[in-house]
């Protein structure tokens, strides 16, 4: 099988509209967790923190192209633009056929789908609603409009997972390269802030709400006053590429991605199972070939709900020990749902890049259930060669990404 | 409603829902071609023009034949006028 390499970058975050805006928000130990304005009217919402991305300049994309752009397409298009450039192909390559892109997200645009409705609905009328509403709408809506914007002519898939969407589409654009059919995909997530979104969760009891007169303070992964996850948005893209072409054209290797891994839990739709992270973690290792022991850092998934962030330590417990540091970026940023997976995976390889690994925040008193596994509480110095992604989303759906610095 | 009026609304339309510079309105500009318009904003005109101008076009055949922003104006002004013979219609009735 060939081998795969992430050889770009970008994404568009709630800390900035770039890679190093994130990574400078990270540093200074920032959250974007904001009191939401409005979001009050609605009626049983009872988490009113968000963490939103702002957009900028986005009639940089041509009417043509925007049009049937929701918000989230619109992060997603800023954002592969962002790896296009950082990876610095020739763009005759997007065209090749030999490149695909591979985006997904929990749905289409939440504020795209919402508005459908409340033109539609009132007059149960359709002769009000604007031709491109629908593209804005699919489930493929980030993939299928950035294929389109950046004239993409590979393989164009949507991978639809919740909060796991990103690691799938990462994974899925790995399985492409390693058997030989795309040479090279822009790869990620994406997602958008709407209090429809919140709400899915809040209705859960998923959410924080116990913060919204202080939001710095949550989301508290791992921490005994955590209280739910906190809804953020943006986009993270990433440019896979086979080694040998890559290599080929002297490109920047940020790292090899040498295991990835997606299974069900088969046990329940929204309660996470230790049992199942676990197997996703040993089943990811050996896909990579290697010893839990030789993980130097572990990107949890870790929203801070109190079932979930209770499963993923156990799984660590299990499987890892105490031995690799574990961080969430959470505390920073929110849940970033659909793109956490490649919003965290990028701030992951920029740890890699600089040999340091930034902590989880908010995190004061770890929750005795969360114990046993070595949490990160401030930024620790230390090389990293690998580095395990995790993802875990409702549908009981985990995935796991393991990325090597050092390639032979 | 002035015909004036009828082109302003309808320029109107042009630059808030396809972005198109008030220069560029002039009534030989084919919709096509010189202001870059496809099916699909095609669909939107329809849409935008009906709200702008309270009608209900959707069905009508006379759609398929406008080509430039003057047919668009006359077209318009054309639903102005039979709408008020169809008035005055009503009131000799």
């Amino acid at each position: 099988m060939k081998r795969v390499v992430i050889t770009g970058i970008g994404a568009v975050s709630p800390l900035g509209a770039d890679v190093p805006a994130m990574i400078s928000g990270i540093e200074a130990g920032k959250s974007a967790v904001r009191h939401m304005d409005g979001w009050d009217q609605y009626i049983g919402l009872r988490s009113l923190v968000g963490a939103p991305a702002k957009l900028v300049n986005e009639k940089a994309i041509p009417r043509v192209s925007r049009r049937s752009m929701g918000r989230m397409s619109k992060f997603s298009v800023q954002a592969a633009e962002q790896a296009i450039s950082d990876a610095g192909i020739d763009r005759a390559l997007l065209t090749s056929g030999r490149m695909g892109c591979i985006i997904g997200s929990t749905m289409g645009s939440a504020e795209s789908l919402n508005e459908t409705f409340e033109i539609m609905i009132p007059d149960k009328d359709l002769t009000k609603l604007p031709s491109t509403k629908f593209f804005q709408c699919v489930s493929h809506t980030a993939a299928m409009n950035t294929a389109q914007y950046l004239g993409i002519t590979g393989y164009v898939l949507a991978t639809s997972a919740a909060c796991a969407s990103a690691l799938q589409a990462i994974g899925a654009g790995c399985d492409l390269i390693r058997l030989g059919k795309q040479d090279a995909v822009l790869c990620g997530g994406a997602e958008e802030l709407h209090p429809t979104v919140t709400g899915s969760f809040d209705i859960l009891f998923a959410t924080s709400s116990g913060y919204n007169d202080k939001p710095e303070q949550t989301p508290r992964p791992f921490d005994a006053k955590r209280d739910g996850l906190v809804c953020g948005e943006g986009s993270g893209i990433l440019l896979i590429e086979e080694y040998e072409h890559a290599l080929k054209r002297n490109a920047k290797i940020y790292a090899e991605i040498i295991g990835y891994h997606t299974c069900g839990s088969g046990v329940h739709v929204s309660q996470s199972s230790k049992d199942s992270m676990a197997a996703c973690f040993r089943q990811t290792l050996a896909d990579a070939n290697i010893n839990a022991n030789e993980v130097d850092y572990i990107n949890a998934h870790a929203t801070a709900t109190i079932h979930g962030d209770k499963e993923e330590a156990g799984a660590i417990r299990e499987v890892f020990g105490d031995q690799a540091p574990v961080s969430s970026l959470k505390g920073y940023m929110g849940h970033t749902l659909g793109a956490s997976g490649s919003i965290e995976l990028i701030a992951s390889l920029i740890m890699m890049e600089k040999g340091c690994i930034y902590p989880t925040l908010n995190l004061e008193s770890v929750s005795p259930e969360c114990n046993g596994i070595l949490h990160v509480t401030e930024k620790l110095t230390k090389k990293i060669n690998i580095l395990i992604k995790n993802c875990f989303a409702f549908g009981g759906i985990n995935a796991s990404i393991i990325c090597k610095k050092d390639i032979k | 409603m002035t015909e004036q009026d009828i082109i302003e609304l309808t320029n109107q339309v042009f630059e808030e829902s396809f972005e198109i510079e008030k220069e560029l309105l002039k009534p030989e500009m084919n919709i096509f071609q010189d202001l870059g318009l496809d099916s699909l904003d095609v669909v939107d005109l329809v849409v935008a023009l009906q709200e702008k101008f309270g009608i209900k076009i959707r069905n009508d055949e006379r759609l398929k034949t406008i080509r430039s922003l003057g047919d668009i104006y006359n077209f318009i002004l054309a639903l102005k006028e039979e709408n008020l013979s169809l008035n005055a219609l009503h009131k000799q009735e």
